[in-house]
């Protein structure tokens, strides 16, 4: 039995000899990191998407504290977060916009002209390398979805040869609008309402062979908003962030569905015809 | 010493009874760092360099201090033949848990280069059972301290050396198309298996 | 005889692979001259560089063999006009990559009214090699064998490079493709020609010309033609594909090895094509321009298989229907041969100075795979020609690493497209790889 508190005992003595020698090791030999790294990174969303351009959240944190990086790079932190990040780095941080990618295109299957059987790799940028794909069109959407595999928060949907975002999942972090090939995807501030989704050049007969749905460049939309869209050549752009109602895109009655509210965009494809 | 005891020693560890493979200990950092080739070498390069001080201190501590027995006396309380040897696998634990963390602050202050390299693995072996099971292991056969040391040391070589043909295995497999059922840490396991199989292929190549 | 008794190539090449030929069914009858067409549509960039400056404009009158474009630039050749009549419209019309390319169209007015030769050199050894280049040059002379890299640039390698063998390339040896076997036959005087007037603007005497065995009568024709001709071979190849590969070609002839990045002037050779020889000996000894080629039009559904004089920008639609016609379903219509062409999805792209053939295969003939896991069997990897891991970079492409590829050396990649056809996976490599290619550069160029 004595043997036994003995070695307990013993053993206490060591346990306790070798922490005060590890304790006074840390203090002497300490080595000094920034708590705000760490502080930072909790706050960061923790998606390690690489929005940003740097490798994981926690290598931001570590940028936005010792290169002076903003924090403004990261696009999928809350806003809350955003203003205390800011305010641990001490900056003032304003306010900022929330952006959504557009894939601009209608060009679905059934709309789409299909000039040769694609079989081949299963990827958009490895049949763009191969004359693209099959459809006609040179400018629209190959539809093999590399844009929705690369997407992490899942928000493109392939949907019948064409993707489509759905901008409520939709962080704008941009590594869609890398992927795709034919540089059809765009970042647009959440707040616009619709958008004339085409995005080739080619002359309206050209373009109309192509594809049913395509902007034809008639300039009705042009000629009853002439502050919202513009024509620049064969296609029409809307101004970012404009405020283009129900009523106004009834009105303008696009004659093949290109120009489309964001919200019949994301619903159609369930019997609506014009575009898809 | 003849020389084919160093063989023993020096084959022994690094082929014939590999620690991971043949004795199945440390399996835990074995899984968990041999994703790519070049942590396998951080991590081996840091269960080398543990093995051997830990070897090194536990053999010491363990024929001069625990093997020894004690008799003394204060004041009216005796000891007679007392053989703390019973303790070791716990002074063990304790003392090469404390060792690896001094070295560590002592790495990360002295050689922040090298620290970058192995550092953040330190923690990970600190009570890993492959440090002290070569301890227990050299308590056991009473060695003598160079020994023991080198047997540590070439014990982590062998640790390094499977941690590697692991991670290329791994790295190759990542490329692969394997079936749902067995992605993950199922496929590692099982090639884990057939690495250890091969390993037997040594057995009997020293004595 | 020559001096140089050379056995048939004593080099095998790594690699390669001997698909099925195809041949018979265009290799026999003689090189056909269609009619005249009622427009021909140009494509204005017919070479690798700079693509030439259009001089002319809508209604402009023209006359075959005029100049419609010039050079623009170093690495640049000019265009000229397939025949006589009135420039039309500058449109788009579909490339043989796929994507729409710039043409000009030339209405012609049937009577195929040749313009002023340029000055002919019948004695062209006498003529000065500057002057020898320049006509090659203006002669919008690019290499026929696929390439199209302006021949003037080929010839006029730099200084530092010290040449001593002039390579000529007769392997055709794509399989269905017997343009240059028919061209080596009926015009082997001009070839011979050619590889002189190329020796004398490189100021070399040392010629092989490389042929396949299974041509003896483009071998004899050559070897008749070339008689009394000192330091010139012609050397009869093993039949393997790619043997007409550019390294592999001068490795057969002369044991030298092209180095991984290298080019055949590295190693003091220059690699020319049968069909510009005959262009070049055209040029300078009549002086006229490349207006026409040799293209093999087969294939088991076309009616009438052979091998046909084009003008740079006959339509294939025309093209089929000089060769009688479709007589069955096709499912492929392929511009060039089967292992290195590029699948068409239009009758509307044209002849150009590098088209070679046209070859359309049945539904039977085509396969639709569905590309499975690599197997590691390492037959692609026992075929490729430049001897690169096919079946890693199979792999690591399908996993987008491409900086392992080009740790692997995708860039030396010949797309010879044998790795695709000896594949029992059915893996797309070709696809994979060019895709790496197009990745790599563009992040070197962000870099």
């Amino acid at each position: 039995m004595t043997n036994v508190i003995l070695a307990a005992l013993a053993l206490a003595i060591l346990g306790l000899v070798l922490g005060m020698l590890i304790g006074y090791t840390a203090k002497r030999f300490a080595v000094q990191t920034d708590p705000r790294i760490e502080a930072i990174t909790e706050l960061l969303p923790g998606a390690n998407c690489g929005g940003c351009g740097y490798a994981g959240c926690a290598d931001y944190a570590r940028a936005m504290v010792e290169d002076g990086v903003s924090p403004a790079g990261c696009a999928v932190v809350s806003e809350e977060n955003f203003q205390k990040i800011s305010q641990a780095l001490g900056q003032d941080s304003g306010k900022r916009e929330r952006k959504v990618a557009v894939v601009y295109c209608s060009g679905d299957n059934g709309h789409a002209r299909r000039v040769a059987l694609y079989n081949g790799l299963n990827d958009c940028r490895a049949a763009a390398v191969l004359s693209g794909g099959g459809k006609g069109c040179r400018f629209g959407c190959i539809g093999l979805g590399s844009c929705a595999r690369s997407c992490q928060f899942g928000a493109i949907e392939l949907r019948n040869g064409l993707a489509v975002v759905h901008p409520e999942i939709c962080k704008g972090c941009g590594k869609c609008t890398e992927v795709c090939p034919r540089k059809l995807i765009r970042l647009v501030s959440a707040e616009t309402k619709a958008h004339v989704y085409c995005n080739s050049l080619d002359k309206g007969p050209a373009k109309r062979k192509n594809c049913t749905a395509g902007c034809l460049a008639c300039r009705k939309c042009v000629k009853a908003a002439p502050d919202i869209f513009n024509a620049q050549g064969f296609l029409v752009r809307a101004r970012e962030g404009a405020e283009i109602s129900d009523e106004l895109i009834a009105s303008i009655n696009c004659p093949t569905g290109a120009l489309q509210s964001v919200a019949d965009h994301l619903r159609s494809g369930k019997g609506k015809e014009g575009a898809a | 010493m003849p020389s084919n005891e160093w063989l023993t020693i020096t084959v022994g560890a690094i082929l014939v009874n590999n620690i991971v493979l043949s004795r199945i200990l440390g399996i835990c950092p074995f899984l968990g760092v041999s994703k790519k080739i070049k942590t396998a070498l951080g991590m081996g390069g840091a269960v080398i360099f543990v093995m051997g001080i830990a070897s090194l201190t536990t053999a010491c501590l363990y024929r001069w201090l625990l093997s020894v027995k004690l008799d003394f006396r204060i004041g009216s309380f005796a000891v007679q033949n007392l053989d703390m040897g019973f303790t070791r696998i716990l002074v063990f634990i304790v003392v090469i848990a404390a060792l690896v963390q001094i070295v560590e602050i002592l790495l990360q202050k002295f050689s922040p280069a090298l620290y970058g390299a192995l550092g953040i693995y330190l923690p990970l072996i600190t009570t890993n059972c492959a440090v002290l099971g070569a301890a227990q292991l050299n308590a056991e056969s009473g060695r003598g301290i160079l020994q023991s040391t080198v047997y540590g040391i070439c014990s982590g070589m062998g640790f390094a050396l499977a941690l590697i043909l692991f991670a290329s295995l791994r790295e190759r497999l990542e490329l692969s198309r394997i079936p749902k059922a067995f992605q993950g840490t199922s496929i590692a396991l099982i090639t884990a298996g057939i690495l250890a199989l091969a390993f037997m292929g040594f057995s009997g190549l020293v004595k | 005889m020559n001096s140089h008794h050379l056995p048939a190539a004593p080099h095998h090449f790594a690699g390669g692979i001997h698909p099925a030929d195809g041949k018979a069914m265009s290799a026999s009858g003689t090189i056909r001259i269609p009619p005249l067409l009622d427009k021909y549509f140009l494509v204005i960039q017919q070479n690798i560089g700079i693509p030439p400056k259009l001089l002319v404009k809508k209604g402009d009158p023209v006359k075959k063999g005029q100049l419609i474009a010039e050079a623009g630039g170093p690495i640049s050749v000019p265009l000229h006009a397939p025949t006589s009549g009135t420039v039309g419209d500058t449109l788009d019309i579909p490339g043989a990559n796929g994507a729409p390319v710039p043409a000009v169209e030339i209405i012609s007015d049937g009577k195929d009214e040749w313009c002023e030769p340029m000055e002919p050199y019948a004695d062209w050894r006498n003529v000065s090699r500057e002057r020898l280049l320049a006509r090659v040059k203006d002669a919008g002379i690019v290499g026929m064998g696929g390439a199209a890299f302006p021949t003037h640039a080929k010839l006029s390698p730099p200084p530092e490079r010290a040449i001593d063998t002039l390579v000529i390339n007769g392997a055709e040896c794509e399989p269905y493709l017997t343009a240059d076997d028919h061209l080596m036959r009926e015009a082997a005087q001009a070839v011979i020609t050619g590889a002189g007037i190329c020796a004398k603007i490189l100021r070399i005497s040392h010629v092989l010309i490389g042929v396949e065995e299974n041509k003896p009568e483009a071998i004899t024709a050559l070897r008749a033609a070339a008689k009394g001709i000192r330091d010139l071979s012609v050397v009869p190849l093993h039949v393997r594909y790619p043997q007409g590969g550019e390294k592999q070609l001068i490795y057969a002839l002369t044991g030298r090895k092209v180095m991984a990045g290298g080019l055949p002037m590295d190693v003091g050779c220059v690699v020319q094509n049968v069909g510009t020889l005959a262009a070049i000996a055209d040029a300078v000894i009549n002086g006229r321009p490349l207006i026409e080629r040799v293209v093999t039009v087969t294939g088991s559904p076309v009616a009438e298989p052979g091998n046909f004089r084009f003008r740079l920008g006959t339509p294939v639609r025309k093209a089929l229907e000089f060769a009688g016609g479709i007589r069955k379903e096709v499912r492929k219509l392929i511009l060039g041969g089967p292992m290195m062409g590029f699948a068409q999805s239009s009758l509307d792209v044209t002849v150009s100075k590098n088209t070679s053939g046209i070859l359309l295969l049945a539904a039977d003939e085509v396969r639709q795979f569905e590309a499975g896991p690599c197997l590691s069997c390492g037959r692609c990897v026992e075929a490729c020609p430049m001897r690169l891991l096919v079946s890693t970079l199979s792999k690591v492409c399908e996993n987008e690493r491409y900086d392992l590829a080009d740790e692997n050396y995708v860039m030396n990649c010949l797309e010879c497209g044998i790795c695709t056809y000896v594949c029992p996976a059915g893996r797309p490599n070709v696809q994979h790889f060019r895709r790496a290619k197009a990745e790599l550069r563009t992040m070197k160029r962000k870099n």
